[in-house]
């Protein structure tokens, strides 16, 4: 366990590093560069190339990557172009909102598709079920955003019940204002946990172990409880690690409507304004929470049925 | 003796047939198959049955509610919303049957590489897989938009991309797991290339879940297309996507909701279609696919 | 110049509305009070609004944008600033006495008294010659604000001569009144920098009726009270700024009691009229910037003058400013927008265009273009309807063409030689420039000097560079006024360009709020006054 546990991180760690030279890459062929975003309507060539020095553009692209990963090593995710701050600054100011935001999102959304996917199982077949099924799938085909967009209109605008905007003060006032951000992104996710919980469910229920408790006389919650739940909650474990990276994609537009503070907004201003320091430092970021997500689910999986581990 | 001939004599049921039988004890893979099939057909025929083009400016009062003459109402610039839901639809399922087409065949051909290959090449393809699916999807979309530009085919690449490691994984288990059944290895044993190991015995056990899995991913796609025009890296204008309905409606809100209605009641119509179609296909051909994600 | 959208300051969001609730209803009763009772009642008021990007320079000398220069009015003091009110005008701040004494020299006399925050004591004419030569001396982007600035001569404690090597009208528009015109003190500055150079954005020292208590980036700026502030006592004691890119946000943020003060987007402008959110004040301004279509010269397939003038009338600037605005903004005569000397009073083109003209021009050009002109577009609403609008109207007399949405990191740099070979094959593009309260501003990115940097069309006519430097140093206003409308007159008779509009700037805010606006409408906050 510990050999595989100790392969799955240096696996993850050799991910981060790819996916960071590739978006490298990338932005340096993209049109568009930081030094004339920054210097704006005053810049003229000469500035730009001056500015373009100072930053480090002029070297090679390969240099450029070694360059940027040693200084990540030694905690430097380097400097926004227009304020001069650190961008670790930046990112880990912002990062905690969307963590929070994802967290509080996963958390009831896993909770109620759980929950919801029992007692589709145990009442499978009934207009119960398929009045469930209809809805879980009908929540998950709605967009992020328009959910986003109809729930702040609804709730935010027309009936004034909840705040529309930012992160609020204070606990009370920051959980007050995550309300509509977790609920839109979440309300997807309950649909397909509940489908996931659901099908597994079903499948643990008919097995051998299962009806021989049954035919021992145990109660229906017992089984349940001790028999089921535990193996049916773990696809729903593993599809909620892959997902991180889904919720972070939605996060983006959550943070956008709702002008919250976040990674997610944060990355997408900051390729706008190819702001390359900090696109970078935030994508490492996320990547390498993304990553870390990926590698606890499997651990978790691998730790809860040995069967999952896959040979490297 | 009569009861072996019956028993080899009886037919196997089509294709067809089985489907339909399936379908008989599932509604809500009936209603998905329904919803498919008119959505399919609203955007073959969708020239034909358009009132009007879906680019003509001014056709009638801006953001117009829905009337006789405007069955959605009207966009901002006086264009028809049932004509560009239409146009949209065909946008939306050319992305979807392109990208999901793309990403099938190289998901195949990355998954059999790897599957089949090489142990370094297996591990540095799974490698590449991981890091594609840790990238938030929008950052690559506006990656890659920036790069190449706002148009159909970027929307397609960053879908199909996106979506290779999924099917390439799939791919590769099924190749690992007969690359080592008793059956291939005497076949190959017995002189046969790898080729035909993989058309004869891979592919065909392969392709039936991929398809399912696919048609299950249609929704994703679309949702992902959605997504991209919302941050204004959608679709080159004029043409409509249902996307583009979206965006450009909730720009107006506060003028008319039609638009977002519009715009946002196909795709769940879509979602709806295709996910309900693709459960009832797989509990019908294929249950083990459940767990196949 | 600045890139993006019309500035939109609506106030921040804070939570607990319910407070605030009952904080505004003290203060109804209050305004009926007398005076000073009233100025109690506003003590512990925040006045919250929003601005369309987070700060990004706090230096005055480094500015770069618009929004930045928001914050900076409330926190440092300059000698003159605008008046607030429908006229361009400017008036005195922190001077006693400023005179134009010759076409070069400026002469002016600090009030006294005037202190920095931080214990740097007594603001002198030490420190303003410090704040305006930066700028130059440390090789500033914006350092053109001050245009042939010499030096400052410091002739008394309070009194100096700013020295110009030649005339240059603007700096009573733009550089005074404005950005770099912010005065800081000399020796904190050089304590927190070695070299007095940009100091980023912790600035060492506060001259304005507020500082900057607290910046939580992407979240808002706290701006409180300065306590060394002897001027005039700002309305309220707290202001929050919270950045919101999208004016819809920032509407939505009013309507649910999140902000004071927001400014409106054009298309909710007539719903809003209609039915106004409760205890609402509506307001229309003239935005200075100008919005216009751009055909690049160089570029072969528009070669021809004949097929300039034919894409020139196909435009119907009157539908395409309905149709994209809501019918809320007025088409534009050219670069210069209503309020400014050299507004030009209609253009040479009509304003719907000509169908007919269009069709003759088209015909003598020797029909169409082969290929599909590109119309190169920012990728907001507003550009994408523009453009598919203009599509349409070309379309109408046969020239085909095809539409590429940018976003803004690769609009904004199209048309630069610095960045490679786009500009090349740039053909029309849908442009909009932001403005100060001068005329030079416009016309200054449209000499043959700016050629690929920001003159996009790659206009080159010696006469109008030659007026353009006319006008800089020339004193009538009206003789001014009038070459100013000459050389807009040029720029359309080249057959590249066709103006617009120039959008429009409303704004709501509450009915007890009192908001001090330029002639733009855009927020003069320290002289904002009344309650929330």
């Amino acid at each position: 366990m510990i050999y595989y546990a100790m392969q799955r991180f240096l696996l993850s760690v050799l991910i981060v590093i790819v996916a960071i030279s590739a978006l490298t890459l990338m932005l340096h062929v993209v049109p568009g560069d930081p030094a004339t975003m920054m210097l704006g309507a005053r810049a003229t060539p000469e500035l730009i190339e001056q500015t373009r020095v100072a930053m480090g553009l002029d070297q090679p692209l390969p240099v450029q990557i070694v360059t940027f990963f040693g200084r990540i090593l030694q905690g430097n995710l380097g400097t926004d172009v227009f304020t001069g701050r650190d961008v670790s600054d930046i990112v880990f100011e912002q990062l905690p909102y969307t963590l929070v935001l994802i967290a509080v999102s996963i958390l009831w959304s896993a909770t109620l598709g759980i929950v919801l996917g029992c007692y589709s199982a145990l009442r499978a077949g009934t207009w119960l079920d398929t009045l469930l099924g209809i809805l879980s799938v009908g929540t998950i085909s709605i967009p992020a955003f328009v959910m986003a967009l109809y729930a702040v209109l609804i709730f935010a605008v027309s009936l004034d019940w909840l705040p529309a905007i930012g992160a609020g003060q204070g606990f009370f006032g920051g959980a007050v204002h995550l309300i509509l951000p977790a609920f839109a992104i979440g309300i997807s996710w309950v649909g397909y946990v509940a489908r996931m919980v659901r099908a597994s469910m079903l499948e643990v229920m008919g097995a051998p172990h299962v009806r021989m408790a049954r035919s021992f006389g145990l109660t229906e919650a017992r089984i349940v409880r001790v028999y089921i739940l535990k193996i049916a909650v773990q696809p729903a474990v593993t599809l909620l690690g892959t997902g991180v990276a889904h919720l972070f994609s939605a996060a983006v537009f959550v943070e956008v409507i709702f002008a919250r503070p976040g990674i997610g907004a944060l990355i997408v201003s900051s390729v706008n304004e190819r702001n390359y320091p900090v696109v970078l430092g935030a994508v490492l970021v996320t990547t390498a929470i993304i990553v870390l997500a990926t590698l606890v689910s499997d651990l978790v999986v691998a730790l809860l049925d040995p069967r999952q581990r896959e040979a490297l | 003796m009569s009861q072996v001939q019956t028993a080899v004599s009886l037919p196997q049921p089509t294709l067809l047939a089985r489907t339909l039988q399936g379908l008989a004890g599932n509604r809500t893979g009936t209603i998905g198959f329904f919803l498919v099939a008119l959505i399919l057909a609203a955007a073959i025929f969708a020239p034909w049955i358009s009132p009007y083009d879906p680019a003509a400016i001014m056709t009638g009062p801006r953001m117009a509610p829905p009337s006789f003459d405007h069955w959605l109402g009207t966009d901002h610039i006086g264009r028809d919303l049932f004509s560009r839901v239409l146009a949209g639809g065909q946008v939306a399922m050319l992305v979807a049957a392109a990208a999901l087409g793309a990403a099938l065949s190289l998901g195949l051909a990355l998954g059999l590489m790897a599957g089949l290959g090489p142990r370094w090449l297996d591990n540095l393809l799974l490698l590449l897989f991981d890091a594609l699916r840790s990238f938030p999807t929008i950052v690559f979309g506006l990656a890659v938009v920036a790069l190449v530009g706002p148009s159909l085919l970027t929307v397609i690449m960053v879908v199909a991309i996106t979506s290779v490691p999924i099917y390439a994984r799939i791919i590769r288990t099924q190749a690992q797991a007969l690359r080592n059944a008793e059956f291939v290895m005497a076949e190959r044993a017995m002189g046969a290339s790898l080729p035909r190991v993989l058309f004869v015995h891979v592919l065909p056990n392969v392709l039936g879940p991929l398809l399912i899995l696919a048609s299950m991913d249609v929704p994703l796609v679309i949702a992902t297309e959605a997504g991209l025009s919302f941050l204004g890296m959608g679709v080159r204008p004029p043409t409509p996507s249902w996307g583009v309905i979206l965006n450009d409606g909730y720009n107006f809100i506060r003028n008319s909701p039609w638009p977002v209605i519009a715009g946002s009641v196909p795709i769940v119509l879509v979602t709806l279609g295709f996910t309900f179609m693709g459960e009832a296909l797989r509990d019908i051909f294929d249950p083990r696919l459940q767990k196949a994600n | 110049m600045t890139k993006t959208k019309t500035v939109s300051m609506a106030s921040a969001a804070l939570g607990r509305r319910t407070f605030l609730k009952g904080a505004a209803s003290t203060c109804l009763f209050a305004a009926t009070m007398p005076l000073g009772s009233r100025i109690w009642a506003q003590s512990g008021q925040t006045l919250r609004l929003s601005a369309y990007a987070d700060i990004d320079a706090l230096d005055p000398a480094f500015y770069q944008n618009g929004y930045n220069v928001d914050v900076m009015n409330c926190i440092y003091t300059k000698l003159i600033r605008y008046k607030e009110g429908r006229e361009w005008d400017w008036e005195l701040e922190s001077a006693e006495e400023i005179e134009q004494v010759d076409d070069t020299h400026i002469r002016f006399k600090l009030k006294q008294g005037l202190q920095f925050s931080g214990g740097y004591g007594e603001i002198t004419a030490e420190d303003v010659k410090f704040s305006f030569e930066r700028a130059i001396l440390h090789d500033s982007p914006v350092k053109s604000d001050w245009g042939p600035l010499d030096h400052v001569e410091v002739t008394g404690r309070y009194e100096g001569v700013i020295v110009l090597k030649e005339p240059f009208q603007p700096i009573w528009t733009i550089a005074l009144p404005y950005g770099t015109g912010h005065i800081v003190s000399k020796k904190a500055v050089l304590d927190a920098t070695d070299d007095g150079g940009n100091f980023g954005m912790t600035p060492p020292v506060f001259s304005g009726a507020y500082v900057l208590a607290e910046w939580k980036p992407n979240q808002y700026v706290r701006l409180t009270r300065n306590p060394a502030w002897t001027g005039p006592a700002p309305g309220f004691d707290e202001i929050r700024i919270l950045p919101m890119d999208d004016t819809k946000t920032a509407e939505r943020a009013y309507e649910a009691g999140g902000l004071d003060f927001t400014q409106i987007t054009l298309s909710s402008l007539a719903q809003y009229r209609q039915d106004p959110p409760a205890n609402t004040t509506i307001k229309e301004y003239p935005s200075l910037s100008y919005v216009w279509l751009g055909m690049n010269l160089d570029n072969p397939a528009l070669q021809d003058k004949n097929l300039r003038q034919a894409i020139q009338y196909a435009i119907n600037v009157k539908q395409i400013v309905d149709a994209a605005y809501f019918g809320e903004a007025e088409p534009a005569t050219g670069l210069i927008a209503p309020g400014l000397p050299g507004h030009r009073d209609h253009s040479a083109i009509p304003v719907e265009g000509d169908l007919d003209k269009a069709r003759a021009f088209l015909e003598a050009a020797g029909g169409p273009p082969s290929q599909p002109l590109t119309i190169d577009a920012l990728n907001a609403t507003v550009w994408t309807t523009m453009a598919q609008i203009i599509q349409a109207q070309l379309g109408q007399v046969g020239i085909p063409t095809q539409i590429n949405v940018q976003d803004s990191g690769s609009f904004w740099t199209l048309g630069m030689e610095s960045e490679g070979d786009r500009w090349k094959n740039m053909q029309l593009v849908l442009n909009r420039f932001s403005m100060l309260p001068d005329p030079y501003y416009a016309t200054s990115w449209f000499v043959s000097d700016q050629v690929g940097v920001w003159n996009w069309e790659r206009f080159s006519n010696p006469e109008f560079d030659k007026l353009h430097e006319q006008a800089l140093r020339e004193t009538d206003p009206d003789k001014r006024a009038a070459l100013y409308r000459q050389m807009q007159g040029i720029m359309e008779q080249s057959g590249a360009y066709r103006f617009l509009t120039h959008e429009g700037n409303p704004v709501m805010y509450r009915d007890s709020l009192e908001p001090a606006l330029r002639p733009d409408g855009l927020p003069l906050l320290p002289r904002f006054s009344g309650s929330v």
